[in-house]
This record gives structure tokens, sequence and C-alpha cells, in this order.
């Protein structure tokens, strides 16, 4: 769907952008006794790429109903491209929320048709977007069967296709990558990628902290319905002053028993991953391994993942273990 | 702004469409004029073999009176049936009469009681004169019973006209009845009989809440639509509440409306071709049809509110009778009871145009109205999960969103 004429030239668009997608102010909203998000404070520049994460039930998709004006806060305010009013920007957002669905009685293109008509697009101008999102699928000749007479990967392409029939400013996506094949999360970022090329910005929720970390530029990390960090994902790193090194080798690891430079180790199969303790300098690393007779084939400083920054934040906030809920996460298979 | 925004349209037009294609729609709208029609047919079918067999009855005649009998014999037979008195049973007690039935070659005996032919100097006593009873082994059609009556009533008569001393004067058209033709009388000069218009504005009731019962069933199934198939969070994040709402009135309404639209053709077109059978018994009943002016004005104003009001109930389903005078004034114009009583009131005499109008604006209102509410409710209601609702939550969401 990339540049077709759907989409204004990017200079335009840009041009009509300002420099906030999302704007949330101590947002507050209840559900009974449980507080489902507790004081957030949000913003999304214009154009990125945003990650919205934390695990289950930490009141990420009630955030992302809220920027929808899907429920309403109980406090704080809440401006989505540059409105209060959500009402006037919605035909330029693109949903796909987790719970995903279709008619199922309905045909592939009478259904795209009339998601692009709901984002106010016209019946000719959405039929033509829907012809060239489902030929660039391979789907052409399966236009006017019914969704149900679809295999679960092919109703994931169409949900797609109606989440972006309309070229969205905004793409909000809600836990986009669980449940799909591997063959649509490669689709899927492939669209989310081109989206912000045009100049869309993209937030995207999920509890898998490393597809954020490979897509995001910007995340806001959530749990127990309080914010625990946001930012750059570089400046989040580079806050931690820590430092990491992979180190492959063959012969003995005796000289990783060294609690002067080492805190922690995890075996990776084909090398480990070291955690050097404070103040600790790699270069004595090297020194002693190769002093120790170990033959070095890879020696390399790497950053934290995000997913031991969260816990580590999430600890320091005194968040209960169930609330961190990461081994969860890190249980769940990793899309390619 | 007109509230059929193009998302409302949309959403008219799909859900107008997706059932209209349906199988159910396509059977039923076949089926139920078919069902209608075969029941029909099969109600004349069974009308007409009981009015042709009756030689197949033989009648007994157990006279109590001792003269109104032979009276009795000569009417039935000239109307062939096969009638004959019976001897010694005029004195037996009722038990007796029954059990004697079984035995005897007759199919029927008439008993003709004592007092039939009352006191011929006290015709006014007031009290109604002994039922003549009719003992039978089968059933007897209504033609053979209409039959069976109008000859008694000739042979009573008869009998009376000869205890005055007056011979040579056919029964018959001394029992001829006169029938009241009740017109309205109207400004425009325009002349109506009063009782075809009753009978049709009650039909009209009857179907209207045959549709409410049916379509809003429709309804309800397509209200949750949406949360059985998870569109809904698209939806909701697409189109505000009220557009979901109103569209989904729309569009389901105007399939209901649609199918009683061909039912209305098919059946008009089926007494076209001679299925005139309700036509004759309503003359029969002293309702002329074809007497009666075909008032369009009237007519297009009843659809009117049919439509009207059958969206409003629709609109109430989706979400979750009065006396004369002023009061039936007042209520004829409020919206939940206008689709019922301001079309009866347009039946029946001339309502100022004003009223009419008034009534039609607060319909249309309230359905929008309604919509919104049930938009509201919708769009909370929706996103809940397992727990039930109560009053005050409900009001919450309604206030709140």
């Amino acid at each position: 769907m990339s540049s077709h004429s759907l989409i204004a030239s990017r200079e335009q668009r840009r041009s009509a952008l300002k420099d906030v997608a999302i704007h949330l102010r101590g947002m507050t909203k209840r559900f009974g006794q449980n507080t489902a998000v507790r004081d957030l404070d949000l913003e999304v520049p214009r154009g990125c790429i945003y990650g919205l994460l934390g695990p289950n039930g930490a009141g990420k998709t009630t955030t992302i109903r809220i920027i929808l004006d899907i429920i309403g806060p109980d406090s704080g305010e809440v401006m989505v491209l540059g409105s209060s009013d959500v009402e006037s920007v919605r035909s330029r957002i693109g949903y796909l929320p987790e719970e995903r669905g279709l008619y199922p009685k309905m045909s592939v293109i009478e259904q795209l048709v009339f998601f692009g008509e709901l984002k106010g697009l016209e019946r000719p101008k959405a039929r033509r977007s829907a012809e060239l999102g489902l030929e660039r699928l391979g789907l052409e000749d399966r236009a006017s069967d019914k969704i149900e007479a679809l295999s679960k990967g092919m109703q994931q392409k169409v949900q797609f296709l109606c989440t972006i029939l309309h070229a969205p400013d905004l793409l909000i996506l809600d836990e986009p990558f669980s449940g799909l094949d591997p063959m649509n999360v490669d689709l899927l970022k492939q669209f989310v990628l081109e989206r912000q090329r045009d100049g869309a910005t993209v937030l995207f929720s999920t509890h898998l902290i490393e597809d954020a970390e490979r897509l995001c530029e910007r995340v806001c990390m959530i749990a127990g319905a309080t914010k625990v960090l946001d930012g750059r994902v570089s400046d989040v790193k580079a806050a931690t002053g820590r430092l990491e090194v992979a180190i492959g080798f063959e012969g003995d690891a005796g000289f990783l028993d060294s609690p002067d430079l080492v805190d922690r180790v995890s075996d990776q199969g084909r090398y480990v991953e070291v955690r050097l303790a404070d103040g600790a300098d790699p270069q004595e690393m090297l020194r002693r391994a190769v002093a120790a007779g170990a033959r070095v084939s890879r020696f390399e400083l790497v950053e934290p993942s995000l997913r031991e920054i969260f816990i580590e934040k999430a600890t320091e906030a005194g968040l209960s273990a169930r609330d961190q809920d990461a081994g969860q996460a890190r249980q769940e298979p990793v899309p390619a | 702004m007109s509230p059929l925004t193009p998302k409302v349209r949309a959403i008219v037009r799909r859900e107008y469409l997706q059932r209209v294609r349906s199988k159910w729609f396509l059977l039923s709208t076949l089926g139920i004029p078919v069902l209608f029609i075969g029941i029909g047919v099969l109600a004349g079918i069974l009308a007409v073999e009981s009015n042709t067999d009756f030689e197949t009855h033989s009648l007994g005649v157990v006279d109590r009176t001792g003269r109104l009998g032979a009276l009795v014999v000569e009417e039935l037979l000239r109307d062939s049936i096969l009638t004959s008195e019976t001897r010694g049973l005029e004195n037996a007690s009722n038990e007796a009469v029954r059990d004697s039935l079984l035995e005897s070659p007759f199919d029927l005996f008439l008993v003709l009681p004592s007092g039939i032919l009352g006191s011929a100097s006290d015709p006014d006593s007031g009290s109604d004169p002994p039922e003549v009873g009719l003992l039978s082994r089968n059933n007897v059609g209504s033609a053979v019973q209409r039959t069976i009556r109008q000859g008694v009533n000739r042979a009573l008569v008869r009998s009376r006209l000869l205890d005055a001393g007056v011979e040579g004067i056919d029964p018959a058209i001394l029992l001829q009845s006169a029938r009241l033709d009740v017109v309205n009388v109207t400004q425009e000069g325009g002349a109506r009989s009063q009782e075809v218009f009753e009978v049709i504005s009650m039909l009209l009731a009857l179907v209207f809440y045959a549709a409410l019962i049916v379509y809003g069933q429709m309804m309800i199934r397509s209200i949750v639509e949406e949360k059985t198939s998870d569109v809904v969070e698209v939806m909701v994040s697409s189109v505000r509440p009220w557009e979901l709402m109103l569209g989904k009135i729309v569009g389901v309404g105007a399939v209901g409306i649609t199918q009683m639209l061909i039912w209305s053709v098919v059946i008009g077109t089926a007494i076209a071709f001679g299925l005139t059978a309700g036509a004759s018994a309503l003359a029969e009943a002293g309702i002329d049809l074809s007497a009666a002016q075909v008032p369009w004005g009237i007519v297009a104003l009843v659809v009117t509110f049919f439509i009207l009001g059958y969206l409003l109930y629709a609109g109430m389903f989706a979400g979750g009778g009065a006396t004369m005078g002023v009061w039936a004034v007042a209520m004829s114009l409020v919206p939940f009871f206008s689709p019922i009583l301001m079309p009866s009131r347009l039946l029946v005499s001339p309502v100022p145009a004003l009223q009419v109008t008034a009534a039609v604006v607060l319909l249309i209102g309230c359905i929008l109205g309604v919509a919104w509410v049930a938009g509201r409710i919708y769009r909370v209601g929706i996103l809940m999960k397992g727990q039930r609702a109560n009053l005050p939550e409900i009001i919450r969401w309604v206030r709140h969103g």
C-alpha cells in the first residue's frame, strides 16, 4: 500500500503533521476497585515507531482504548493527532485490536470496502484500494470468497489490509504479533515500516519485549498500571551504565570464575553472556581469557536487553513478582 | 446534517444486504405466503366438503311441541336435508334421547323443546325461549348447522303465523333483516364506511405486533453479531456508537419492511386473482369492500406510521393502550404510543394536520434518541465480559459513556 495515489505526497503530509501524535497527561482509569492505569504521561512523537511494553494485565489495552476513545478516562488529558476530540481524527487512525475478527459471512472484497467506508473512504476509492491491496497479497482471486472460507493465515492478511486500507496517519496495533504465523509476522512488519516511511506514526503494544527491541525507536514500559520508564531505546540502555560482554571461545572456562570482574554468567551454548562487575574493565576480561589459554572466537560488548532493564526497573519500583510476569513472556516463542 | 451519514449508510447497506441475501430470507419470504395460502386452500376444501355432504346427514326430529315437528321436516327437506320425525321419544329424558341416537339409523337428532313456541299472550316475557338441541354422532359442518338453524326459524315463524290465523306468506321474506351501514360524513365530502376501517386498523395492529416480535429477534441477533465475531473493537473505534445503532435499526428494519412489502404484493395479487374468500366472508358479515372508497392519502400515512413505529420499536429492542377523548389525542402524539394510536384515529375520524406532523416529528426524534441511548449502553456493554450489569450501572454508562 506504500505510495499509490491514495496518499498525498510525503512533503505535504509531513508539513501537515505537528510534532506529537499522541499526548497523554495524568491519565487514570479505574474499573470498580481496580485501577487499570494510574496517572500515565505518554508522549509519542510523530513519525516514530513506539512500543508500549508490559506484562499481561499491565494496562496496555486500556491505554489504547482510551487513546481511541472507545472508553473515556476517569481523569487526565488525551490528545491524538493534535486534537482533543478523537472523533474528528478517527478516519486517520488505523487500529488492529488484540481480539481480531471479521464478519464471517461477508466476502473479502465487501468486507474491505465496508471498513474503508467506515474510515471515510468513498466507495469506489475503497474498492480500488482494496483491490490493489489484495493483488499485493496475492489474494486477488479470493476477493469474492466469504471470510469463513479462508485459512486463518489469509484471514490475518485481510485483517491487516482492513487496518491500513485508508493509509492512516496513526497506526495502533494491540499485541500485533500474537497468534500470527511467521510469514504474516514478516508481512506485518513490512506494512509497519512502510507506513512509517510514509510519515505515519505507529504505536504498538506487546508483552514480548524482544519484538519491541527490534522495531521501536522509543518505548514506554508499564507494569501494574504504572509507568516504569520511557524514552528512546538507546537512551534507556545508555542510562543503565552497565556492561555485558558476549564471549565465544574454546578451552578452559576457568577464567570466568573471577568475582572481581564477573557479576554473572549465562551460558548461551555457542557463547557465554557475561555481566561485568561494577567498574570492571572489559579489556582486563579479554586479557585473562587469553592468558588462561582459551581460543577466543568472539568478544563483543553488548547492550543490556530491554527485558533485563525492565525487570530491574520493575523490581526497583517494588512491584510484586506476579506483576512482573516476565517469566511468562520468556517462555513464549519469539517470532522470527 | 442528516443523521444518515456515509458511515451510517455503509452500515445500513451491510446489514440489509447480508440479511436479504441469506437463505433464511429466501425461505421465510417464500415460505410464509405458501403456508398461508396452503391453510386457506385447505380451509376452503374442508368448507366445500362439509357443504356438499348435506345428503349424507339423516336427521330425526324429536318433537316435544306436538305440532312444530311437521313444519320443521317440511322446511329442512326443502333444503335437501334428509329429515323425518321420530316417534316415541317425545316424552323421553334427554339421556334416553342421547342413548337412542346411537341405536337409531339417524346421524342427527333435532330436539324441539315444548316451550319453544312460547306463550302467544306474552311474547315479551323477557326470558329467552328454551334452546333447540342438535345431537350428532359426528362433527357437523358450519354450513349444515346454519341451514338447520334457518329451517327451524322459518318453521317457528310459520307456526306462529298459523296460530295468529295468517296463511300463505313466505316466512323467508318475513325473516329478512335490515343491514346497518355506518358512514362518516366529512368536510371533504368523502364518506367512508367505519366498520371496514375498524377491522383494518385492528388487523394492522396485529400485524404490527407480529412484525415486532419476529424482527425484534433479528435485531437482537444483529446486535450481538459484532461481539460474537470479535469485530466490535474495530467498529467502535471507527464509528460513533449511535451511528452503529442507527445503521442497524434502519438496516434490519428495512429487511422487515422489504419482506412485508413482498408479502403484501403476493397476497394482494392472490386476492386480485380470485381468492375472494376473505371478501365474501366480510360481505356476509355486512361489510361491503367494493362500496368503500380507498383513501390513498390516509393509506400512505398509515404506512408511514407503521414504518416509523416499527423502526422505533426495533430501536427499543436494540437497547433492551389508551381510552378515548383528550387522553387519546394526547397519547397519539407520544412516540411510544403514536404508532398504534394515530393510525386508529386516522382511520376513524379526521385528524388535524398539525397533530399528524407533530406525531411524525416526535417519532423521528425519539428514534434518534433511542439509538443514541442504546449506542451508549452498547459501547460499554460490548466490552464487558462475564459479569452482568445492573440498572444503576447501565444508567451510569448512558450518562458517562
